[in-house]
């Protein structure tokens, strides 16, 4: 799509066009650049060299409480894009018991830039290719079997305006890594080692975090190191034990039982036919016991460079810095305007008092549905993860997700990790493989003992998640501390 | 079928690359589809898409770089720009240390077997319409919550290595509603699939509901305690199952690399049960039928299992280079997975009358693989799930969790189904590519493992 101006100025005329026709409420987003680049070294073969380049524009028409949304790519067809949207949204109107409503918002006006000092996609295609060929040999050893390098850059920028005036500008870069260590073990089974790509809140999220030496190139000995020892390891046998969350973990608990039960969409039944609902109603907040005193829990969190930082959702709203849960007490959701003005008319009482900014969608040709931002449980008062072992019996570490499964209203869950280190009478004692732990979320929250302190947080970045239908692929941040829970079902029974 | 003015395009453009010595691939995708969401008994989103995508993958020596571009392909110098993108992404690219195989249309191929018009040009109005029929027809006391995606697609691909076109033209659509009781929190569902838009009847998914409401109505439901079970398996299950169990067990390049639950086995050996034989057949009218791959190679049957031993294994190109093996035509997005039936009466109940307490679990939710090695898999129950005693529905299950290995699911089938069933697997996430199994309507497995289950639906 070339002439961004013209573009901009179709959408203007068209907005009042079908807004003078009856429409309750458009909005449109212009991509005017949507691109990403992959590049997979594997066994230091590059098999994947791809780079995806998209614009386009996404229209939504609210008609009588209903939602039409259509999509073009093609600059001459906007107008009849519009056409199709309200078109969309007036047979959408046909069948409305609950109609949708937005509620009066003033016009926003505003922009956000990711923070970035090096756009990765002016980094030359070499320099990247020695950089990651690097990786690939600091994780080279006689017993690794398999090695994986991966890197994938997005870049983003989009115009957002509505029928109500606002009109949003948004930059987005976002850096993806990961690095992959295999090697069989002695029962000749494939044992695998990784770690992504992070960070520590601060800072920027340009090509200069993936280069950064913390990251990557100091790890690359421990990942070997720890994967020698995983592969002679013995299996970890089923049992009740302490479990210790690595932020490599906790990331995904967080994201599987804090942030997908408390999106609001979900929790009001609109995710029923495919991603599932939600254990959570409308009359939890501000009386469901989440988990123990020790589990705080945000959205967003004030974090500029991750993923899931984003300065305004895909309705307009202004991201917001709350508590999802305080002390162990849930108090709010992931929200979007529209589903807060539901959710409220529903209660009959005002559940929620601001719009959460969560509305959130993949690409130009999708419809945003609430969305994760950074979903982050705050650094406790435990001290480090020495002093959190120290403080351990029996139990396990564990670090780095191998499988997930969650029931449909993520009330019960089982995970599969990379590796676990045995904690006996406050150590460390030896690594064990193949371990898994399973639980319900609310009892696993409930028996949250210790929590890290900021020493221990970090922005573990997802880049993967997978909600909604038409189905999109979302980028997500989580700000994690290690978090120690007792008396966990952990292993398998034979 | 396709734009004249792209073919033309496209076709000038490849003959100029091959008139230069570049190896190229140019696959072009269209798409044209529609989704109607449903919640909250009302249309939630109604949404059109008109999608056109161009992947270009260079090969210059045993280098290789790719790009893709989503917009209008109106002029040869919009491929042109792509070609030399993906041409200056092979040039900086560091060599492979084996030669790729070229990407190469072996036979002239157009097809359109599976082209409904009527399904292309499906009005939204009916699909609401539908909706509104089966709340009318259930209870509007319910709940309703549903998706129903249709649309066409057409893939076109070319390569330089020779002037052969493939071209591909289909329709498909995925049909599902959802029923929960707003206190009770039970979930029904109904699904329906199929490439032509007679193959959508609003009855069979009334009556399908219908059947089991009495049993969700009059029971407060059950807690599965864990242990080991007979398990019912649906269609729906089945063909999860089997699909894992073929990425995780089947495929080339998890075997070579000694990831997968059948590494230490070889082609003749047995992986699974005597009475299970698994093939890739794209010819299979309930899956949907593709005759190449997106890198040109023809697709045939191909026999993965054979009454339960390994006989063959899918290869994709890169795989195949890497390991000096022959592709098998598996440069797809997913297969088109036959499971082989079996010999047991039409109605699931019936088989398992005098079988004593049989769990009933058509569809897993969320299923993962805690160890490839070991070819262990786990997931929940989810909608429609039952206890039955001696052919008996007595009463709904509440989410119950299965871990357990492929190997011991699909190696203690009592009784598999006569009858097949068509199983939509498509998603929606990227560019639209129909998938479906075809699987007995059921399979019985005895010894499943249920490893915990919650207190509610």
């Amino acid at each position: 799509m070339t002439d961004p101006d013209k573009i901009r100025k179709d959408i203007t005329s068209n907005i009042a066009r079908i807004s003078s026709e009856g429409a309750d409420y458009v909005d449109a987003r212009y991509y005017m650049e949507d691109s990403s680049e992959t590049l997979v070294l594997y066994d230091g073969d590059l098999e994947a060299n791809d780079t995806t380049v998209q614009s386009g524009v996404g229209i939504r028409v609210l008609w009588n409480g209903a939602w039409g949304f259509a999509a073009t790519s093609d600059p001459s067809g906007i107008h009849s894009c519009f056409d199709r949207a309200a078109q969309n949204a007036r047979t959408a109107s046909e069948l409305v018991r609950v109609p949708v409503s937005m509620g009066r918002l003033d016009p926003v006006r505003g922009s956000f830039s990711t923070p970035v000092e090096v756009d990765p996609f002016t980094v030359d295609l070499k320099d990247k290719m020695a950089f990651l060929t690097k990786l690939d040999d600091g994780l080279k050893d006689d017993f690794v079997l398999k090695r994986v390098v991966y890197a994938n850059f997005m870049k983003r920028r989009i115009h957002f305006q509505n029928s109500e005036g606002s009109e949003i500008r948004k930059d987005l870069v976002h850096t993806f890594g990961m690095m992959m260590a295999m090697a069989l073990d002695t029962d000749g089974e494939m044992q695998r080692r990784s770690m992504n790509l992070y960070t520590t809140g601060d800072g920027s999220a340009g090509w200069e975090l993936m280069a950064d030496p913390k990251q990557f190139l100091e790890n690359t000995d421990r990942i070997r190191s720890e994967l020698a020892q995983l592969v002679r390891a013995e299996p970890l046998e089923y049992g009740r034990r302490t479990v210790i969350l690595l932020p490599g973990q906790g990331h995904l608990q967080v994201h599987e039982t804090i942030g997908h039960p408390l999106e609001l969409d979900r929790i009001l039944g609109y995710e029923l036919s495919y991603a599932g609902g939600s254990f959570v109603d409308l009359d939890s907040f501000g009386r469901l016991q989440y988990g123990s005193e020790k589990l705080s829990a945000s959205s967003y969190g004030g974090i500029a460079n991750s993923p899931g930082s984003f300065g305004f959702d895909d309705y307009g709203t202004p991201e917001r810095d709350y508590l999802l849960i305080d002390r162990g007490l849930l108090v709010n959701a992931l929200t979007s305007r529209a589903m807060v003005n539901e959710a409220n008319e529903r209660a009959g009482r005002k559940v929620f008092k601001h719009i959460g900014g969560a509305a959130r969608a993949s690409a130009f040709y999708r419809a945003p549905i609430d969305r994760m931002t950074n979903v982050n449980i705050l650094p406790g008062n435990d001290g480090t993860l020495e002093n959190i072992i120290s403080a351990t019996d029996d139990g396990i570490i564990v670090d780095n997700p191998v499988s997930w499964s969650i029931g449909s209203n993520r009330e019960h869950f089982h995970f599969g990790c990379e590796i676990a280190w045995e904690v006996k009478d406050g150590r460390r004692t030896r690594i064990l493989r193949n371990p898994t732990y399973q639980g319900h979320t609310l009892d696993f929250y409930r028996s949250l003992s210790a929590v890290g302190d900021s020493s221990t947080w970090r922005v573990e970045q997802v880049n993967n998640c997978g909600k909604g239908e038409p189905n999109q692929v979302m980028q997500i941040g989580h700000g994690v501390p290690v978090v120690k829970f007792d008396d966990v079902i952990s292993g398998e029974r034979k | 079928m396709l734009d004249a003015n792209i073919r033309s395009i496209l076709m000038q453009v490849r003959d100029e690359a091959a008139g230069e010595g570049i190896q190229a691939s140019f696959l072009l995708h269209h798409e044209k589809s529609h989704l109607m969401r449903i919640g909250n008994n009302s249309v939630s989103l109604n949404t059109s898409e008109d999608l056109l995508r161009l992947d270009i993958v260079v090969t210059d020596g045993r280098r290789q770089g790719s790009q893709t571009f989503l917009g209008a392909v109106g002029s040869a110098d919009t491929v042109r720009e792509v070609l030399a993108s993906a041409r200056e992404k092979a040039r900086l690219a560091t060599p492979k240390t084996y030669q790729p195989i070229p990407d190469e249309v072996q036979v002239t191929v157009s097809e359109d077997s599976q082209f409904d018009i009527d399904l292309a040009d499906l009005d939204p109005a009916v699909k609401a319409g539908a909706y509104g029929g089966i709340f009318s027809e259930l209870g509007e006391e319910y709940n309703y919550s549903g998706s129903w995606s249709s649309g066409a697609m057409e893939i076109y691909l070319l390569t330089t290595s020779n002037s052969n076109e493939a071209y591909h033209r289909g329709t498909d659509q995925l049909f599902s509603v959802v029923l929960k009781h707003p206190e009770k929190k039970w979930e029904l569902t109904h699904q329906q699939t199929g490439w032509r838009a007679g193959d959508f009847d609003t009855g069979r998914t009334v009556a399908e509901i219908s059947k089991l409401l009495p049993a969700y109505e009059n029971s407060p439901g059950y807690k599965v305690e864990p242990g080991e079970y007979t398990v019912l398996f649906g269609a729906p299950a089945l063909a999860e199952i089997v699909e894992m169990a073929a990425w995780t067990g089947l495929s080339g390049r998890s075997w070579e690399e000694k990831q997968s639950w059948t590494a230490k086995s070889s082609p003749g050996q047995s992986i699974l049960g005597e009475n299970i034989s698994i093939a890739d057949d794209p010819g299979n009218p309930e899956t949907f039928m593709f005759g190449f791959d997106n890198c040109g190679r023809k697709r045939r049957i191909f026999p993965l299992v054979g009454n339960g031993d390994l006989l063959s294994l899918m290869y994709d190109s890169g795989t195949a280079a890497r390991y000096g093996r022959e592709p098998t035509g598996h440069d797809t997005g997913s297969p088109s997975l036959v499971m082989d039936t079996g010999f047991g009466p039409g109605d699931p109940l019936e088989a398992v009358m005098g079988m004593g307490r049989v769990l009933y679990i058509p569809a897993l939710h969320y299923v993962n693989i805690p160890s490839r090695s070991k070819g262990i898999f786990t997931g929940s129950s989810r909608f429609n799930a039952v206890l039955v005693e001696n052919g008996e529905i007595v009463s709904p299950i509440f989410s119950t969790r299965i871990t357990d290995s492929f190997q011991n699911v699909l190696g203690n089938a009592a009784v598999i189904s006569s009858r097949s069933e068509s199983v939509n697997g498509s998603n929606t996430y990227g560019r639209r590519t129909p998938v479906a199994m075809s699987v007995p309507s059921y399979m019985v497995s005895e010894g499943v493992k249920i490893t915990d289950s919650a207190d509610s639906f």
